[in-house]
């Protein structure tokens, strides 16, 4: 009797759901409609809609191509700068010396490598995004020398290109395009570099009120000894709409040339040694106000916008490194022999070289996915995006330079063998533009704060106890068990996937919608206090980078069978063997995320850690130790 | 069935009490009886070489022959110049040695116990296995299990589980020798030998339950003992110890003698950084002493500290919500605007009342308790915080360190401490007058 009825409940709901679900879909037609007329003003991301379970799938399929000019400009100045690379550098010496030799410099500068985006009239090489991963994986192969170029125009210079007016532009590109002038980045300060009450640097106006006297430190700054121009962030009071006044962070262009500007000993590091990094010190350095960029107060968000969108060339950058690792590690295993076997006979050498495939493979696909979407037309906001393939590429190149110098057992870890000099040198990746935990928390809580924006009033409802709410979600997760079917549109007759992707593509569908789920249950059990929940944001970061990664790679190994590239069938191979294994690894992840789930060890882990910090010691006995 | 055996025997051993009219008195002191010793002539051959203490007692015991002499007595007379953990065990070897029957030995280990703390000795395992050797070995190890079943000897096991229960209370864990002896005396299922298995059983459980241990033996440096102290109340593992000053005396032009004590302080960071936003118009107080204990030693420690700060003077410290909100990816993101509670099923925060109490800013330790030197910590302190120097300081101090207050103390000092509670100016560097 009660069975019959929940049956019949359970009928009724689905077809409200089917009813509700047309009418969804109806409204969803309107606002692609909609989407298409203001296609230049882009205001959803990709990421963030899976929040809401969401997938966006006009955002990333299909996967971006540059036009048949753009690649062969690009060809032709890639051989140079590759050859360039391999003949002219030497990363031993510079990593030794800890000094990049000033004619390797004058080499860069004659390629144009110091002014890679800035557009040809300021004398730059005008390239687009996709253009600056694909030489980013060419300076990649010397972590100093790409720092170096990084810290100048991906973040550097970046704040004038973006958001400088004509005359700044006029004024300081064209130097700086040539590399006559090296750009620095000064944001972070002594103390805690995460903290943003640690930015103490401050600049007054002059009485005359044209000039800003600035004052303070800054830590870190790479390019800080050698920089002429320096993009420097500082608080200035600024009287706010009610009057009162208020200090806010303000960028400045300032010049070395300004005086009052001492710059400390160069850090001697673990590894990009030949980069310079030191410490610049202001002293009532005069700054015209013509130099402050943007408008004043508004420097914090020059600063994001910089930050925001420099970080995915790591993703080629690291790609490049693993594709030439692979290059000198499998020669090795190839011919050294063991047990009258080549060592890459043996599973587990080849288990090595399977992940660093896989993980170049991914890496690459993310990167120019990334890219791709940044060089639409419109301001796109690619920042969780981006935020996502630096995480996954610096994890994924320390993992694989790793297991490369494996390879090579004892030799690898001389420093006859470069291996060691690249696990140095790549350690760095996890660190600096914003540390992945912190990059965890930006897009963990990113996404949290869309999502939430838009699914409060429905959990609000829910918590008030509306049935018909109540209903409509018991319905779905009815419906859900029922038929175990999510359906995106990615495969079957429109779908937008290969079909021999179609396993991986369900995969990732089953993946994409529990995660919005499990965003939903994430907001109503914690709210706005989900800032407090580090480890459940580092899961929910984990399994949207997945769902990213495994997003490219669809994409991208769709349009290679597509298209016929050459190889694609081993594409398809890397893209299924990496969807099968991030969605066991979502899986598990979001089980964990279930409340009272019996994976999850979270408070236990964060208990370990409150003992031995408190005590600030490993409390243990020695096993030796007795008590009679 | 055992519970029921030991039941039975209970009875039976007060039975026996009763009707052999052997009492224990209730300090705990064996009254015996002393019939003459039969060893006596060969005892005092055999001693000549002895000398002091335990000739004396033994002479005397045998000159008040047929009297009701205590053993409590032999230990007194023993330890006439001096108790020691030789004079102890020489009475113990004495008594050894006297009989080979060891008569009286159980009356004898009941007042060796007893004089234990009095000689210092309550806590030597080896003094106590020394006490077990006077049992007789082997006397007592029943034979069959008829003899096994009753309480074989039940006055000589009590005795053993006496002794052992003494070590228990003194936190001694017995060792290897103690189970051989015990083991030699009573046999290996005896109610001794089941209470040495207990303690052996839930001490080395106990041992380490204290998670503030105190060293069995103190520093005896003053200055070292206020560090460990202080140390052992700060909770920050930052706060620094600083020796303000060492115990010196100097000589006035006078001639007189001026000791000056020893200051010991203690500060962490954070309170550093708190006293140096302290607001100036509000005193910071003095206060102490105040007791701590460290197993027997009691030693006194004063307090800087202020009234908690009325909520409107509180500034909260407010970021710029760009800074710290989650659209940016360079700093810690704190907040998430969102309208949303935390669910009452994922709400694992009790209740509590918070009481607000007011700062503490430093800590001290002196060698006196006295305005003079605690003024002097004061302004040693302001060397790290100068701004100490413009806030008034009031001196709120009980009687000096040295005795606790017993009740009666507590009942009279009201008015004393009305007295002492007065305002000292701080120099040069507060020249305002505080009334309180």
């Amino acid at each position: 009797m009660n069975l019959n009825k929940l049956f019949v409940l359970s009928k009724s709901v689905k077809l409200g759901r089917n009813l509700i679900a047309a009418r969804v879909g109806h409204v969803g037609a309107g606002c692609l409609q909609k989407r298409c007329i203001r296609s230049s003003a882009r205001s959803l991301a990709y990421a963030k809609d899976l929040f809401l379970g969401k997938v966006n799938k006009a955002e990333v399929f299909p996967y971006p191509e540059i036009s048949n000019e753009e690649l062969e400009e690009m060809n032709q100045l890639v051989q140079p700068v590759e050859k360039f690379f391999n003949e002219e550098v030497d990363s031993k010496k510079i990593d030794h010396d800890a000094v990049i030799p000033p004619e390797t410099l004058n080499g860069l500068k004659e390629l144009g490598l110091f002014g890679i985006q800035i557009p040809e009239e300021y004398g730059g090489l005008g390239l687009s995004n996709t253009m600056y991963a694909r030489l980013g994986e060419i300076t990649s192969l010397d972590g100093a020398i790409a720092v170096t170029l990084a810290a100048h125009q991906a973040i550097g210079l970046k704040g004038i290109l973006i958001a400088g007016n004509d005359e700044q532009k006029n004024k300081y590109l064209p130097k700086l395009a040539t590399g006559e002038h090296i750009a620095a980045f000064c944001l972070t300060e002594p103390g805690s570099g995460s903290d943003a009450a640690s930015v103490q640097t401050r600049a007054t106006l002059t009485e005359d009120g044209k000039h800003y006297l600035i004052n303070g430190t800054k830590f870190w700054i790479s390019n800080g000894g050698w920089a002429d121009i320096m993009t420097v962030f500082a608080r200035t009071e600024v009287v706010d709409e009610d009057g009162q006044k208020k200090d806010k962070i303000t960028a400045f262009i300032v010049e070395r040339a300004f005086g009052g500007i001492a710059s400390g000993k160069p850090e001697d590091k673990l590894g990009i040694r030949g980069s310079n990094t030191c410490e610049i010190s202001f002293e009532d350095t005069k700054v015209p106000i013509e130099n402050v960029i943007g408008e004043v107060g508004g420097g914090f968000k020059v600063a994001m916008n910089i930050l925001n969108n420099g970080r995915f060339s790591m993703g080629s950058a690291g790609a490049g490194m693993i594709k030439k690792l692979i290059e000198l590690t499998s020669e090795y295993a190839g011919t050294r022999k063991q047990f009258n076997r080549s060592l890459a006979e043996f599973g587990m050498i080849q288990d090595k070289f399977a992940t660093m495939a896989l993980n170049a493979f991914v890496m690459e696909s993310m990167a120019y996915l990334t890219a791709g979407m940044m060089d639409r037309p419109g301001v796109p906001d690619c920042s969780v995006e981006a935020a996502m393939v630096k995480i996954f590429s610096s994890e994924g190149s320390w993992i694989c330079v790793s297991e490369a110098l494996q390879v090579l057992g004892g030799l690898g870890f001389t420093k006859n063998y470069p291996y060691e000099r690249y696990l140095r040198d790549c350690r760095i990746l996890q660190i600096f533009e914003g540390t992945n935990e912190i990059l965890r928390m930006y897009i963990a809580l990113t996404g949290m704060q869309y999502a939430g924006k838009i699914l409060t009033g429905k959990i609000k409802e829910m918590k008030k106890g509306n049935l018909g709410v109540v209903f409509e979600i018991l319905g779905k997760k009815l419906k859900d068990s029922v038929v175990k079917t999510v359906d995106f549109g990615l495969t079957g007759k429109d779908g937008v996937v290969h079909p021999s992707l179609t396993e991986s593509a369900k995969m990732f569908e089953e993946n994409a919608a529990l995660f919005g789920s499990t965003v939903e249950s994430l907001l109503y059990r914690y709210g706005k206090t989900i800032v407090d929940e580090q480890l459940a944001l580092k899961k929910v970061a984990d399994v949207l980078i997945n769902l990213y990664a495994m997003t490219a790679v669809l994409s991208r190994a769709t349009r290679s069978i597509n298209i016929g590239l050459r190889n694609h069938d081993y594409e398809v191979l890397l893209a299924n063997t990496f969807c099968k294994d991030a969605y066991f690894k979502n899986n598990y992840l979001m089980t964990q995320l279930q409340k009272n789930s019996p994976e999850n060890n979270d408070a236990s882990i964060k208990k370990i850690a409150q003992e031995v910090l408190a005590k600030r010691a490993y409390i243990c006995s020695h096993p030796l130790d007795r008590t009679y | 069935m055992v519970s029921e055996l030991i039941h039975i025997c209970r009875l039976r051993k007060q039975k026996w009490r009763q009707r052999h009219g052997w009492t224990r008195s209730e300090k705990g002191a064996v009254i015996i009886v002393l019939r003459s010793f039969h060893c006596s002539a060969v005892c005092s051959t055999s001693q000549q070489d002895q000398k002091e203490p335990k000739e004396a007692s033994e002479r005397e015991t045998q000159s008040k022959d047929r009297t009701l002499v205590t053993h409590e007595d032999i230990f007194e007379k023993a330890a006439k110049n001096s108790k020691t953990k030789g004079n102890f065990n020489r009475v113990v070897d004495v008594f050894t040695k006297n009989d080979i029957r060891r008569r009286g030995h159980v009356e004898f280990i009941y007042a060796a116990l007893k004089q234990m703390p009095e000689f210092g000795v309550e806590q030597d395992i080896t003094v106590y296995n020394k006490l077990l050797d006077v049992f007789p070995k082997e006397v007592f190890v029943p034979r069959n299990f008829i003899q096994r079943m009753f309480n074989h000897y039940p006055r000589q096991q009590e005795c053993g589980v006496q002794l052992l229960e003494q070590m228990e209370n003194y936190g001694i864990m017995p060792n290897v020798e103690t189970k051989v002896l015990l083991a030699q005396v009573f046999g290996k299922k005896s109610h001794p030998m089941r209470k040495y298995q207990r303690i052996m059983y839930w001490f080395p459980k106990f041992k380490h339950t204290n998670p503030y241990p105190i060293p069995q033996v103190l520093p005896s440096d003053p200055i070292d003992l206020a560090r460990f102290s202080l140390a052992r109340i700060a909770s920050d593992p930052d706060a620094k110890i600083t020796v303000f000053q060492y115990q010196t005396t100097d000589i006035t032009e006078t001639g007189e003698e001026v000791l000056r004590p020893y200051i010991v302080g203690i500060q962490s960071p954070e309170q550093r950084s708190l006293l140096a936003k302290h607001n100036h118009c509000r005193p910071v107080f003095v206060e102490g002493p105040f007791p701590l204990w460290l197993r027997k030693t009691c030693v006194h420690y004063y307090l800087l500290r202020a009234d908690p700060i009325p909520p409107e003077e509180k500034v909260k410290k407010e970021f710029d919500p760009e800074w710290i909100g989650p659209e940016q990816s360079l700093f810690y993101p704190q907040r998430v605007e969102l309208d949303l509670e935390r669910d009452i099923g994922d709400d694992d925060s009790f209740d509590v009342d918070d009481v607000e109490e007011g700062p503490v800013y430093a800590m001290c330790m002196a060698g006196q308790g006295d305005e003079t030197t605690l003024a002097q910590w004061i302004s040693d302190l302001q060397e790290t915080c100068p701004t100490l120097g413009q806030i008034p300081t009031v001196f709120r101090l009980e009687s000096g360190p040295g005795e606790l207050l017993t009740s009666s103390d507590v009942q009279q000092s009201p008015e004393l401490e009305f007295e002492t509670d007065h305002i000292i100016e701080d120099e040069p560097l507060y020249s305002k007058r505080v009334k309180q």
